[in-house]
């Protein structure tokens, strides 16, 4: 695929014209706690390629926490019932995307487009996204991307991929959609020198891990290999249980999360909405069956099964890939002390302290 | 960008949150990574704020009740009747009632106050947390100078020993439960004092599970022990020789007998012991206890406030003494003085069949299950005002909508008496009026003109007859997280005094014919018996699927008293008090429980209507209450 050299200005540039045809979402910083977060962007001067991973999934825009996806109303006296779905496809470009973020997209594509059944909901949302990716020149705090073989720079998967080098960005073409933006654009062919700089970029970023990625290590083919062969003891996941408060909140800061509940709410109206909202694994009621059976009722069952999902060799073989993409988001919020990075260790280490 | 800062509404950590709005719905929940106390976590209940946000069981149009029927009527009507109505009842006898909510932010509970004390002229104020909150205060304002936390929540990240007394933290609190687990993981000593063994307990570093009823007894032991070890290592403390009835305390504490200790709790003297050289060589010391609807009673609130002061550690920037608070203002409404008077409460008037109340005026009331239902089905007048629909509206005459809390300005005062500031972030597409501002509007209904152009408007008010509030304004609150309210607002602040405590060993009310002792108390999803979390989806679900297990509710007893009665998990008993009520639910086995202990959760509503009418101290003593019963095969 090509690869060009654009100047900063021409990647707002590039912002700009996108922005005519497609809603845009960014990377951008709140004025007041300094918390990033991937949003649309009202206003393009918000948009801030330099920030740290944002705090929230990307998932958000494809897969919300909250969703209308149906309507409907009953006539009592006709018995017809008329319905409508509540969710629109509008085309997107998700501008500045860390890879880490691009490979949870990559779960939730394989879990909702890439099986026997296609989701209408999602594909309606990522139909028409582009998306560009953002290399990152340094790792945050919380980073383990390179565990998971997901960062600091994305292989596959992006229409475009933005890496800053000296004085300007080195732009890859990733798919056709990409291309086809890149031929309106007159940006110059790289040269061989600036594709070797953004191999030096990469190559810092990495080695830049020890010093300043320093709250989460993660050896994940070790946790793999335990899981798979069912080498973990059960002292091991009741210590993991015990610090789980049920908050749920792993699941839905995962990239790669991909649950999901439905409720029909009724409306003042007369009308019923159908909302589709984010769910956990770590709930009770998750697993609960007819007939009162919980296959998973004890906490530490509901938190073995989260990880399983994220890094037994069966559910990767169906993901192509591990289901943690070493962002750390999870280590962030956990109440308890059993973010993925943690658990991977009590799991290499089979240590309970 | 969607994503705007407030506080969470739910509980009194007062977790730092954004809310993702469109301007007109909430869609989502992010935690606020840079927050000083959630740092960047939330419970289940902050993580689906959106769902309650989004619910279409709103009340949006005020109402007025002709005939039986409610029908809808425009707000001036509605204040009009409101107004009218009143004026026959108020007057300082106490014909009114006002029933507050501790979710209510500031500015809307001062206004309150302000239309209960000038317009409707009642002291007979309430909010359902009162009464173990009162505790708390009486407590913490003799030992230390002033109503509220001593030191604050984020001590817990640096000391070097942290007890929990009692509650059950990692259901009521989850982030400050976190914090605490977070803290013993960075190597903190964290001691559980719990008859149960709770989440907290196993997480902790050393669990006392000593027998209910005991828990003062424990802790005064503790601190006989404490003093011990100071006298051994001839460490003697001149300046607590200095605190009034430190003499008298210690005389106490002398006269334990380790014999009778075990005897009574179950805990040996030689562990205490133990505890207390390790609670002597801690610098910095953090106590937490639950205040409010589950909080302690009022002589063991009483030892832990002496305990703390023995420390002499509490001056330490990490020491910390904290009341943690089952809902968001709870503190604050304290503050703004509409828990109302101790003794004086708007339920106590509500149970004495003779008390003269007859109107009430009741606002956001979260409770699903109303105590003294038959009571205000024949009061004269009632008025709810709130944002959500509720149970309560089917007693209503009037019924008047609120703004919920993300679309209004309001400051909201955390267990740790940090106040926060939550901005508009949502438009109230329904015109509802914000609290503050509906009142203001009776009142000048009423002939009583206040002025108030918005809710900062209404804390410049605040500032100015609050004292520790006094250097604090919304511009201040708005930047970064809040503030502390400063207790030098109170002139006794830093003057220390012991409370005289007795010693007592509590014989186990248990008896041959009711051997187990029943302990009332909440969980997680049972958060405010519900009438929040019913309007959510995934708490909702959580609740509802223990309700599917256990449609009568459950009893919670340990295995071995389950073979003992040869029942199992969901099969159904019968629970006789000794006061001879009895009831039909079903058992839960949990292993977490101690052998002739039994557990009910109240959000069980035949409980609390019907089995717990006689024992009115199970509220006000919280979890400390215990009840004989008796538990058989049904």
């Amino acid at each position: 695929m090509s690869k060009y050299f654009a100047t900063s200005q021409e990647i707002k540039q590039l912002a700009e014209e996108l922005c005519k045809s497609h809603e845009i979402y960014g990377p951008q910083v709140d004025q007041q706690s300094g918390q990033v977060f991937f949003d649309v962007l009202s206003d393009l001067d918000a948009l801030d390629l330099d920030a740290a991973i944002p705090s929230m999934p990307v998932k958000e825009i494809l897969f919300p926490q909250m969703e209308r996806i149906l309507q409907y109303r009953y006539d009592d006296a006709t018995q017809n019932v008329t319905m409508e779905k509540a969710y629109a496809e509008k085309p997107k470009v998700l501008f500045g995307l860390r890879p880490c973020d691009l490979a949870g997209i990559q779960c939730l594509d394989r879990f909702f487009l890439g099986q026997e059944y296609v989701d209408d909901v999602y594909l309606a949302h990522r139909r028409q996204s582009i998306l560009i990716t953002n290399t990152c020149t340094r790792p945050w705090d919380q980073c383990f991307c390179v565990c998971t073989h997901t960062g600091p720079a994305a292989d596959e998967g992006y229409d475009l991929d933005l890496t800053k080098i000296a004085d300007g960005y080195l732009v890859q073409v990733g798919s056709e959609k990409g291309q086809a933006i890149a031929d309106q654009r007159g940006w110059t062919p790289a040269e061989a020198r600036q594709l070797k700089e953004k191999d030096a970029v990469v190559d810092r970023s990495v080695e830049a891990f020890p010093a300043l990625a320093k709250d989460n290590k993660a050896w994940i083919s070790r946790a793999m290999n335990r899981i798979t062969t069912g080498f973990v003891k059960h002292e091991i996941w009741e210590y993991i249980g015990n610090q789980c408060v049920e908050c749920g909140a792993c699941s839905f800061v995962c990239p790669t999360c991909s649950c999901f509940n439905i409720e029909d709410a009724k409306m003042c109206d007369g009308e019923c909405e159908r909302l589709r909202t984010r769910d956990s694994c770590s709930f009770e009621g998750y697993t609960r069956m007819a007939g009162d059976h919980n296959p998973r009722q004890p906490v530490e069952d509901r938190r073995n099964k989260r990880f399983f999902c994220k890094l037994s060799f069966s559910q990767s073989k169906k993901y192509l890939r591990p289901g943690c993409v070493g962002c750390g988001r999870c280590q962030w919020v956990c109440p308890g002390d059993i973010g993925l990075p943690n658990v991977v260790q009590y799991l290499r280490r089979e240590t309970t302290a | 960008m969607n994503y705007k800062a407030c506080v969470c509404n739910l509980c009194g950590t007062g977790c730092g949150q954004f809310l993702k709005t469109n301007g007109k719905a909430v869609l989502g929940v992010s935690p606020s990574i840079g927050h000083p106390v959630s740092k960047g976590k939330l419970c289940i209940r902050g993580w689906h704020v959106n769902e309650l946000l989004n619910t279409n069981d709103r009340i949006t149009t005020p109402m007025i009740r002709s005939n039986g029927k409610l029908r809808p009527a425009s707000y001036d009507e509605a204040i009009d009747w409101v107004i009218e109505r009143m004026r026959d009842f108020s007057g300082p006898s106490g014909e009114i009632g006002v029933l507050a909510s501790a979710r209510s932010s500031n500015e809307d509970n001062f206004a309150l106050t302000r239309l209960a004390r000038d317009i409707f002229k009642t002291d007979v104020l309430g909010v359902g947390a009162e009464a173990g909150h009162h505790n708390s205060m009486a407590a913490l304002t003799h030992a230390f100078g002033y109503p509220g936390a001593i030191g604050t929540l984020t001590a817990i990240d640096k000391a070097d020993y942290i007890l929990v007394v009692g509650t059950d933290i990692t259901r009521q609190n989850p982030v400050i439960g976190g914090n605490i687990h977070a803290a013993q993981m960075r190597g903190a000593r964290v001691v559980t004092i719990c008859s149960a063994r709770t989440q907290i307990a196993k997480l902790s570093t050393k669990h006392y599970q000593q027998k209910p009823g005991t828990k003062g007894l424990l802790l005064n032991a503790l601190a006989k022990a404490l003093y011990a070890v100071r006298t051994m290592n001839h460490d003697r403390q001149a300046n607590l020789d200095a605190i009034p009835g430190y003499a008298d305390y210690i005389a106490a504490l002398r006269s334990i007998s380790s014999v009778a200790l075990e005897n009574a709790s179950g805990i040996r003297y030689e562990e205490i012991e133990e505890e207390a050289r390790y609670l002597n060589m801690a610098k910095s010391v953090v106590i937490v206890f639950s205040t409010g609807i589950s909080g302690l009673d009022k002589q063991t609130t009483e030892i832990i406030a002496n305990l703390a002061l023995l420390t002499d550690k509490m001056d330490h920037e990490h020491s910390a003494l904290i009341p943690v608070a089952g809902i968001s203002n709870l503190q604050g409404t304290y503050d703004m003085g509409m828990t109302g008077k101790p003794g004086k409460s708007v339920f106590r008037s509500l149970a004495d069949a003779r008390s003269p109340l007859k109107a009430l005026f009741v606002v956001d009331h979260d409770d699903g299950i109303i105590r003294n239902r038959d009571r205000i089905e024949n009061l004269d007048f009632v008025v709810y005002c709130g944002a959500f629909k509720n149970p309560f509206m089917d007693l209503a005459d009037v019924i008047l909508p609120l703004t919920s809390f993300n679309q209004t300005d309001g400051t909201y005062t955390a267990s740790d008496r940090r106040v926060q500031l939550t901005r508009q972030n949502t438009e109230n597409l329904s015109n509802s009026l914000p609290g503050w501002n509906l009142y203001q509007l009776m009142a000048e209904k009423a002939g009583q003109y206040w002025g108030y152009c918005d809710a900062a408007h209404v804390f410049t008010d605040i500032a100015k007859r609050v004292p520790s509030y006094a250097d604090l304004t919304h511009d201040r609150l708005g930047r970064g997280y809040g503030l502390h309210w400063d207790p030098k607002g109170f002139p006794t602040a830093g003057k220390k005094k012991f409370h005289a405590v007795r010693i007592e060993y509590p014989k186990p009310k248990t008896s041959e014919e009711f051997p187990f002792a029943l302990m009332v108390g909440k969980a997680q999803h049972f958060w405010h018996q519900n009438n929040l979390m019913r309007k959510t989806l995934i708490p909702r679900r959580e609740y509802d699927q223990t309700l599917l297990l256990y449609p009568q509710g459950y009893v919670e007893i340990c295995p071995d008293d389950a073979k003992k009665l040869k029942v199992k998990d969901k099969w159904t008993v019968q629970v006789t008090c000794s006061a001879g009520t009895t009831m039909k639910i079903a058992v839960k086995v949990c292993p977490d429980m101690q052998p002739g202990t039994a557990y009910i959760p109240y959000f069980i509503k035949n409980m609390i209507s019907d089995f717990l009418i006689k024992y009115d101290d199970a509220f006000s003593a919280g979890e400390e209450s215990v009840i004989p019963v008796r538990i058989e095969e049904a």
